[in-house]
């Protein structure tokens, strides 16, 4: 690392036509991450041509910021509609919405911003200074590694749900189920795409987010609209009180670590980043039957977590010119059309950008948390709005949303379809968490596991070979194996010690 | 052993006083059924798509060992539908879910076949005036100014390309 | 029940009154304009079938950018991707000929994705008119710098090899799985989803090789972290003057990408003349030169005839090869 360079960008973000650019992305970011659907590689696409007349630096500020700053506002419509835009959300909506429903919707959003701030703050700075070393180590990570990873995430989900283990089970069995729609990864045949070409790449995730959690939760509500719902009368306030600050700055740093380690790998890592980080809270706290009931950690390690994520998965793209997302694939796209090709040779060719759009995210995050704080205060009015006009407005921008996705009328329809599904699930007591982030991981391990199978010629032992990959499976084994087992036998000598007192 | 685990969460589980109404065994029964009918309907599909061999797994396997899954966790689901108390039943409130979402699918239809703006206007109004029982006055209101809305953010703000009537 | 009677007669009456004057008088943009004289009136519709930011994407945006001087109004580009491009372009060939709809198109459409998938509603290229032709991308086969095999012919002497694709269906399948048959090499192909994962996992030694378009693994090589080893073009390319092509070394696979635009056929003469005059004028726009320099594309600017020629002996091609070397990607 240039010490020169890294100083020199911050003169770079400093000037003011970066300043003004970068200011102007992450409010943008923030605004268009408040819509559901409608994400940031959207929105970067959209503003590609604008873009054209601008410098590469303030030009790559301003959508970079567009980026992180969708994950601010991501969040808000998580907690407050339980509209989870990204996957990497998902988890934010289970505890999050809870809160939002006790009146404590400003203290959940207010744990979030500072815990984004904190995540992508810490992840920045590992960024300065790490960022070569672990764009190396990312490509230590091949097809038998995300096999691994994935199955650890699934089984995690399984654990999210509140009810029923059996139910989260199947719910998930659902979500692996609909990933499959699409054509065949490894061979392209059709499957369950009933010969239509709509339904050829498979199904957006943010179609089935937007179908189980938006439209199935409104048509719940819906059904029971002859009774009024408890109204909201407090929010919370936006600056954490003492006590929750204590009871997740353990979760927020957590998070910000577990977001920056996963947030590199390319393909999912901010979304198992943020369901590691959830689990890991739900097994750190003394009383994990809070969570999914309100826990304020459960919120604010996720939100530390997945803008850590979005911070580091700019590692790869910027180091080795490879795309860790869809957004991050949009803004290679723009540093083509800039002229500057992302790749290996981007930091010597052009520190400028390089340390400019990378200082512009102190600058940016610190943004976003000033944004935030009073912006909270604005949004969760939104819960004060009777239910008879918040639900058509949500309704009517989620369809919206959707269409805008792949500008396609046939998703909206695909949505009413998974709303439907959504209400069902709702009904039959099922939850839509672990149907969601199952339908994520789902694609990833199934593939993952085919390709590696091709790279082993169907040695699974393969799996034990690979240092990386024997870790994670050791990881796994130890979490589905020993760690209940242990359990077991310890709550057998409880109760023995427990029962000896009596036959005394 | 997925059994024993969840079982005691369940029991913990107080019923509300004033939720929704529970569902009885049978929609705890309907509620296993339904993931058994998916995995058999998803084993006969994926019998034509070609297991492949473990080293070189086919498109079928992955959908079929998803199936077994639904097929096992649905029975279990089915054998504890008299115990189960996580359903909930369905009311006369269901046929406004139903209109709800029929409307949407109307919409969608007319959405691409006259543009957005006087759908989305209807639309704002059913669900304003007889999913919400809003008066007729706000209902207009809103309708109109969040369609207006509507537009100025994404078509003109944001350039979604939403069929649309007015302007160009 | 009564109420809900009434409610349903109120919308119905509602929809029909609104429904059917604009119906009759086709006022929803993006619908027909009967004449063809004055055309342009209004912005043209340009539908990229496939995803924001990838070379389709690009091109498409940087040609749309160059054609709106000459014709004198915006084209508007909307994104609808899937299935390689059929999504969007089925939709726009269903259109009105009126020329406000017009879309990208590409070549794997027609000459590869019918070797792997079975479409009976497949576009057949007599319902479209070809109005530009844009650009080719030539497929290049690398290895990681730190591989063993330094040539062509190390490579295809390998014990085994794994290559990386961009997925079922891509020129980059196509190219290896014709190279490796014709020169008897024990290989697998491992379809990763899309370009960038599988440069990925080649940076990672995750597999041997890969065949990738120039856009995807022109940085890398300059970079020397990847070493291209052949070229699947009839002719060196402008870009790896030192690569030699795969025909120069005994194997006559020449699989590559192309672009070009499409309208529903029927365009009245007038409309077809200027767009057709509007996009050969933004061909020669300084601007995109140079997208085209960066982007590592070659231009391709043929007739309407040509390029039907062209995409239909490719079809034939690839069909026979596919049938000799007793590949199947049909399942």
């Amino acid at each position: 690392m240039d010490v020169g360079s890294v100083l020199s960008g911050f003169a770079v973000v400093f000037e003011p036509q970066n300043l003004l650019y970068c200011v102007i992305g992450v409010t943008l970011g923030m605004l268009v991450g408040v819509l559901p659907g409608l994400g940031p590689a959207a929105t970067i696409a959209i503003l590609l041509p604008i873009t054209y007349n601008i410098e590469p630096t303030p030009a790559v500020i301003m959508l970079a910021g567009i980026f992180y700053g969708a994950q601010y506002g991501g969040t808000i419509t998580s907690v407050l509609l339980r509209l989870p835009g990204e996957a990497s959300t998902v988890v934010t909506a289970l505890d999050g919405y809870q809160m939002a429903r006790q009146g404590k919707a400003g203290s959940a959003l207010g744990i979030a911003a500072i815990g984004s701030f904190i995540g992508g703050t810490a992840s920045i700075i590992l960024l300065t200074l790490i960022a070569p070393l672990v764009a190396d180590a990312a490509l230590e990570f091949g097809p038998a590694e995300y096999t691994v990873l994935a199955l650890i995430g699934i089984l995690l989900v399984a654990t999210l749900g509140n009810g029923a283990l059996i139910k989260s089970v199947t719910a998930a069995g659902v979500g692996l189920l609909l990933a499959t729609v699409g054509l065949d990864p490894l061979m392209g045949s059709p499957r369950f795409t009933f010969g239509s070409d709509q339904l050829a790449d498979g199904i957006d995730f943010v179609i089935v987010a937007m179908g189980l959690f938006g439209v199935g939760e409104i048509l719940y509500n819906l059904e029971h609209r002859l009774r009024p719902q408890p109204a909201v009368l407090s929010f919370g306030r936006a600056i954490p009180r003492r006590m929750e600050w204590l009871a997740s700055r353990m979760a927020i740093l957590r998070g910000s670590v577990i977001g920056f380690v996963l947030g590199v790998l390319p393909g999912g890592g901010a979304t198992m980043s943020s369901l590691v980080a959830y689990a890991v809270e739900k097994r750190a706290a003394k009383d994990s039957s809070r969570f999914g009931k309100g826990a304020i950690e459960g919120v604010a390690g996720p939100e530390s977590a997945n803008n850590a994520a979005a911070t580091s998965s700019f590692i790869p793209l910027l180091t080795l010119g490879i795309p860790a997302n869809a957004t991050m694939a949009v803004l290679f796209g723009a540093l083509l059309l800039q002229g500057i090709p992302p790749g290996p040779q981007l930091i010597v060719d052009h520190p400028d950008v390089f340390w400019g759009v990378v200082n512009s995210m102190y600058l940016g995050n610190l943004i976003l948390l000033l944004l935030s704080i009073p912006l909270i205060g604005v949004f969760v009015r939104l819960l004060r709005v009777r239910a008879g006009i918040l639900a058509p407005l949500t309704v009517l921008v989620t369809m919206i949303g959707v269409y805008s996705i792949r500008n396609n009328a046939f998703d909206m329809f695909l949505v009413i379809a998974l709303g439907i599904l959504g209400y069902g699930m709702k009904k039959l007591g099922f939850e839509p968490g672990p149907f969601v982030l199952a339908f994520v991981l789902g694609k990833l391990l199934e593939s993952s596991f085919r390709r590696s199978m091709r790279l082993f010629d169907g040695d699974v032992l393969g799996f034990f070979r690979r240092p990386v990959s024997a870790v994670l499976v050791a990881v796994l084994l130890i979490t589905i194996v020993v760690v209940p087992v242990l359990r077991m036998v310890r709550s057998r000598q409880a109760a023995r010690i427990a029962r000896e007192p009596s036959q005394v | 052993m997925t059994v024993d685990q969840s079982a005691p969460a369940e029991v913990s589980e107080q019923p509300d006083e004033d939720g929704p109404l529970r569902g009885g065994p049978v929609l705890g029964a309907v509620a296993g059924a339904i993931p058994v009918a998916l995995g058999l309907a998803t084993l006969w599909y994926a019998r034509g798509l070609g297991f492949g061999r473990l080293g070189d797994p086919g498109p079928g396997l992955w959908p079929s060992i998803v199936a077994v899954l639904l097929v096992f966790a649905g029975a279990v689901i089915a054998a504890r539908a008299r115990v189960a108390r996580d359903t909930e039943a369905f009311t006369r409130g269901t046929a406004a879910v139903v209109i709800g979402a029929a409307s949407l699918a109307v919409y969608t239809y007319l959405f691409e076949l006259v543009g957005f703006e006087i759908p989305t206007v209807l639309l704002l109004a059913l669900w304003l005036r007889f999913l919400g029982g809003e008066s007729w006055r706000v209902t207009a209101v809103i309708s109109v100014l969040a369609t207006a809305g509507a537009y100025a953010l994404f078509i003109i703000g944001l350039g979604v390309p939403l069929p649309h009537l007015i302007g160009g | 029940m009564s109420e809900s009677f009434a409610r349903r007669r109120v919308l119905a009456v509602l929809a029909a009154a609104a429904v059917l004057p604009v119906a009759a008088c086709g006022g929803v943009k993006g619908g027909s304009d009967d004449a063809g004289s004055d055309y342009p009136t209004r912005a043209v519709n340009f539908t990229v079938p496939f995803a924001a930011g990838g070379s389709g994407d690009l091109i498409s945006r940087a040609v749309a950018k160059a054609a709106e001087k000459p014709l004198g109004q915006s084209i508007v580009i909307a994104n609808k991707p899937g299935a390689n491009g059929a999504v969007g372009g089925k939709e726009v060939l269903a259109s009105t000929p009126d020329g406000y709809n017009i879309a990208l198109a590409v070549k794997s459409l027609f000459a590869i994705t019918p070797l792997v998938v079975n479409d009976p509603t497949a576009i057949q290229p007599d319902k479209m008119e070809i109005v530009a032709t844009l650009v080719q991308e030539d497929y290049v086969l690398v290895v990681n710098a730190a591989s063993p095999y330094k040539t062509l012919e190390e490579l295809v002497k390998a014990p085994s090899v794994k290559y990386a694709t961009a997925g079922v269906g891509t020129g980059g399948q196509l190219s290896q799985a014709l190279l490796f048959k014709g020169a008897g090499t024990t290989a697998t192909d491992v379809p990763f989803d899309g370009g960038a994962p599988a440069v990925t996992a080649l940076l990672g030694r995750q597999v041997d090789a890969m065949s990738g378009s120039l856009a995807e693994t022109m940085e890398h090589i300059k970079a020397g972290k990847l070493r291209p080893l052949a070229i699947f073009s009839t002719e060196r390319s402008e870009f790896l003057p030192d690569v030699p092509t795969a025909k120069e070394k005994g194997y006559d696979v020449v699989v590559d990408q192309r672009r070009f635009i499409i309208a529903p056929a029927g365009l009245p003469e007038a409309v077809s003349t200027k767009l057709e005059q509007s996009f050969a004028e933004a061909r020669k726009d300084p601007a995109y030169e140079t997208f085209l320099k960066d982007n590592y594309m070659e231009r391709w600017e043929v007739s309407d005839e040509e390029a039907r020629q062209h995409l239909k002996d490719s079809a034939t091609e690839f069909a026979t090869l596919t049938q000799r070397f007793g590949l199947t990607f049909k399942s």
